[in-house]
């Protein structure tokens, strides 16, 4: 699928065939984009279990939901679990090295082992790792780059996901998950059972009242002509709803079971 | 409590009018009176009317509405309950009327759902 195609096609989906289990080199796939995502100091913040359904007590699955995820995690095959691994600045000072070492952190821009030695890891990593506050941001942030790659990954693979929130107390228990990591989302994958754009594009706020150009408050002016040649990609699409929607969530809910 | 009765309650009120307006249209006289007739029973079968359910589960706190969860779980384990009796002859019946007493108190702000049937 084209690049802007799999951006706009994005969905949390919530209505999974149950019955259709997703191939395991397509879940290998997703973990890949994972790994490759931009990461600061170029260790892997992101660490992820995956787990099969039915390979769960039904008591245990009921534990791991959240009042607001319920029935997308029975509908979903695969679960995948990310965290966020707060220990991983303290590779940083290897990591960065390598980085170095590769070409990619070159002089020209100031690097050098005795740079990453002497000042990125007493003044920028030290600090980061022993302030749980900006710990937590920038962990969750780094593995939050990943599971995006991980979510456009599942879309070109023709699969529904989205993630959701878990009970991360239960989760430790069942999956024996370190203290270090931190429990962020469960990412649901499966084959969609409604409509792989699910009944639109969501409603966004106006793009020029969120970005700016020159300062805070001065609209990034958006031009038309971008606006259609996104459409023209399957970047922008339809916004929601379309009008067969309402009839296609309540054909799924009585299909399903579910109340309406 | 007849099917009259229960339909003066303000929860049911709310209920009925929230799922006319989500689904973007009126229930049929027969609809409306047969999920009257499925909350009837289950407030028969758990001995509580229909605002004394939700206030159940909900309290009020300085930052809004919040949900009892432990109360809300014992409450789904009563509606699967209640599912059951009713599915003693007819399973599809058993799941409609749960889903009845579910949508009441979906539409009453109380977040709950069913197992999917798969």
């Amino acid at each position: 699928m084209e690049f802007k195609k799999v951006i706009g096609l994005r969905r949390s989906i919530r209505y999974y065939q149950p019955y259709r289990p997703v191939e395991r080199e397509k879940i290998q796939m997703i973990l890949e984009a994972a790994r490759i995502a931009s990461q600061a100091v170029n260790s892997n913040w992101a660490k992820a279990i995956v787990v099969n359904r039915d390979d769960m007590s039904e008591e245990d699955r009921n534990a791991l939901k959240t009042p607001t995820t319920t029935a997308q995690l029975d509908l979903a095959p695969t679960w995948i679990f990310w965290y966020g691994d707060m220990t991983a600045p303290s590779r940083g000072q290897t990591t960065l090295k390598k980085l170095v070492d590769v070409g990619a952190l070159n002089p020209s821009h100031g690097w050098s082992h005795a740079y990453v030695d002497n000042v990125v890891w007493t003044q920028v990593l030290t600090p980061i790792m022993s302030d749980p506050g900006t710990l937590a941001v920038v962990t969750a942030v780094e593995a939050g780059l990943a599971i995006c790659q991980a979510m456009l990954m599942a879309v070109d693979l023709g699969l529904g996901t989205g993630i959701n929130a878990f009970n991360t107390a239960k989760a430790k228990e069942v999956f024996g998950v370190p203290d270090h990591l931190i429990g962020l989302w469960v990412q649901l994958v499966g084959y969609p059972a409604e409509s792989p754009d699910g009944g639109g594009q969501r409603p966004r706020e106006a793009f020029e009242s969120l970005y700016f150009e020159g300062r805070y408050g001065q609209p990034f002016e958006r031009d038309p002509e971008v606006v259609k040649d996104l459409s023209a990609d399957g970047m922008l699409q339809p916004v929601a709803p379309q009008p067969w929607r309402q009839e296609e969530v309540r054909a799924l809910a009585r299909m399903f079971g579910l109340p309406e | 409590m007849t099917i009259d009765e229960v339909g003066e309650f303000a929860t049911v009120r709310r209920w009925l009018s929230a799922v006319g307006s989500h689904w973007n249209r009126s229930a049929t006289d027969a609809d409306q009176q047969r999920r009257l007739e499925v909350l009837r029973r289950y407030c028969e079968y758990v001995e509580r009317d229909p605002d004394a359910l939700v206030a159940n589960l909900l309290r009020e706190t300085p930052t809004g509405q919040k949900i009892w969860l432990k109360r809300r779980r014992a409450e789904m384990a009563r509606i699967d309950e209640f599912e059951a009796v009713v599915a003693d002859r007819d399973a599809r019946a058993g799941r409609e009327a749960g889903n009845a007493v579910r949508s009441f108190f979906i539409h009453n702000g109380v977040a709950l759902t069913a197992t999917p049937l798969r």
